[in-house]
């Protein structure tokens, strides 16, 4: 069963400018599939249409059968912008209830400090998003769009501000939020090694206007260290590469 | 020496020039009273001066407490309803650019010359600056926040409550800092051309009588009304924001 589909999609900004033109692609439910392609592609342009904050365009967008601004009304989707978003003046803890203070599902505090269990950020419960790193808040954001146990959960970005030493461990991080909760997980990334570590699925955009210009199935065997170094994986790594510079 | 005891140094260094100044110049007490002369009235004249400035203190913090509602309130509508701000701006700043002190013998005609006239001398000034300020916060809030508060469907009043407020404080604690001393000008402004009570009452009155250490008593006395309310809210703002936002 496909949790998102996206039929024949276009939006136009300007009269004649396209950011996204006839796009068709599906993701199955629980599986992670990342969005890549060059600036200007309409990345973001897609994550807005999905999550319902951008309500005008042509086609088809259904989010486990329902529209995407109906979905946002049911609270149906978590979404990770680029940069971490915590409200600075509420604690690590205080910033991960938010999304059921709002909905009014609080439960003092027991999910949001299961979610931060998971990513081991249980004991900064009550710092300030300030007394963080980059990534750790950024941990924090990720497990914040978890709270109300959305269907798909929207990732825009989300490590393009740490450096590439550390981000190896919030990719470890992202995975395994992704096996323990099988939520279905769209990515929108710039980096290829990303892309390929993390998906189940690559999706390749053109840019200007954003078109589908290819679908690569990733099958890796992840939990191995050398990973990254494996012929495979570097195969896929070209291959993606190869696909984005036939332009 | 710590700050404190260096600005009462620095004080009473300044004094000690003064009254040297006086004696050496013998210059007349109508035109330039002594240190000690004014203290000395202030000590005898202390009730009336305390009475009279609770009550200029009074109206410039009902003028201040009014102006600094109906501009948050303003601020927060316009946030919304983006099209009244061209209704409101150009309103506000007129109202910014008329001098205040021409404006009182109109507002004594029309609200007469009790404490009404004053507080509303007291919100005219007030109201500027955190209209503007307020305005400025909120549109410098993150628009990826704003678009968060939409994905999980947050009424205006859960906005308003857990991102608009908190993220206007520091804009708004600035321009409280600015409208907390020009509220007490404004009231004393006030009561400078029509009143029979309060502390500019006693500076002009006495002004008349050429009682000029009076009126530096109740000038000393204004300023540190003044310089107290800034404090106050410096106080309220490092507990509220500074400290919240870990800036200090």
């Amino acid at each position: 069963m496909n949790s998102i589909e996206v039929l024949s999609v276009s939006k136009e900004y300007a009269k004649g400018f396209y950011a996204l033109r006839d796009l068709t692609f599906s993701v199955e439910e629980g599986s992670f599939v990342s969005i890549v392609g060059p600036f200007g592609c309409g990345k973001t342009t897609l994550l807005n249409l999905l999550s319902g904050i951008t309500e005008d365009y042509c086609g088809t967008i259904k989010i486990k059968d329902k529209s995407p601004v109906e979905a946002r009304k049911t609270r149906k989707i978590g979404y990770v912008f680029q940069s971490p978003t915590l409200l600075p003046w509420r604690s690590v803890i205080e910033n991960v209830t938010l999304p059921q203070e709002i909905s009014g599902t609080e439960d003092k505090g027991v999910r949001a400090f299961e979610l931060l269990k998971m990513v081991k950020l249980d004991c900064f419960t009550e710092r300030r998003p300030d007394e963080l790193s980059g990534g750790m808040q950024q941990l924090v954001s990720i497990v914040r769009s978890l709270a109300l146990d959305p269907d798909v959960l929207l990732l825009d970005e989300p490590f393009s501000c740490i450096d590439e030493i550390n981000r190896s461990r919030f990719h470890d991080e992202l995975l395994k939020i992704h096996k323990q909760t099988r939520k279905t997980t769209l990515l929108v990334t710039h980096s290829l090694t990303e892309a390929v570590y993390l998906s189940d699925r690559v999706i390749i955009l053109t840019p200007n206007p954003g078109r589908l210009k290819k679908i690569i199935d990733i099958d890796l065997i992840r939990g191995s260290d050398t990973l990254c170094f494996s012929d495979e994986f570097l195969g896929y790594i070209k291959k993606i590469r190869m696909e984005l510079s036939n332009e | 020496m710590n700050k404190t005891g260096l600005v009462f140094f620095k004080v009473l260094i300044f004094l000690a020039l003064w009254q040297a100044a006086v004696m050496i110049t013998r210059v007349p007490g109508y035109i330039l009273p002594s240190p000690v002369a004014v203290f000395s009235t202030l000590v005898v004249n202390i009730r009336l001066i305390l009475e009279n400035a609770f009550l200029t203190f009074g109206e410039a913090f009902a003028g201040f407490l009014i102006a600094n509602l109906i501009s948050i309130f303003l601020a927060i509508f316009i946030a919304f309803y983006q099209k009244i701000e061209d209704v409101v701006m150009p309103v506000a700043i007129a109202l910014k650019t008329i001098p205040v002190i021409a404006l009182t013998p109109i507002l004594i005609l029309w609200f007469g010359s009790g404490p009404l006239s004053k507080i509303i001398m007291a919100m005219l000034i007030c109201f500027f600056p955190a209209l503007v300020n307020v305005l400025r916060g909120i549109k410098s809030l993150d628009k990826n926040l704003l678009a968060l508060f939409r994905i999980y469907q947050a009424n205006r009043v859960q906005l308003i409550k857990m991102l608009i407020f908190p993220s206007i404080l520091p804009y708004l604690f600035a321009a409280l800092k600015v409208s907390s001393s020009l509220a007490v000008v404004g009231a004393l402004v006030g009561e400078f051309i029509g009143s029979n009570r309060g502390l500019g009452f006693l500076i002009v009155s006495n002004y008349y009588n050429m009682n000029t250490s009076f009126v530096f008593a109740a000038i000393m006395i204004s300023s540190i009304m003044g310089i107290s309310f800034y404090y106050a809210i410096s106080f309220l703002e490092k507990r509220f924001v500074l400290k919240s936002e870990g800036m200090i």
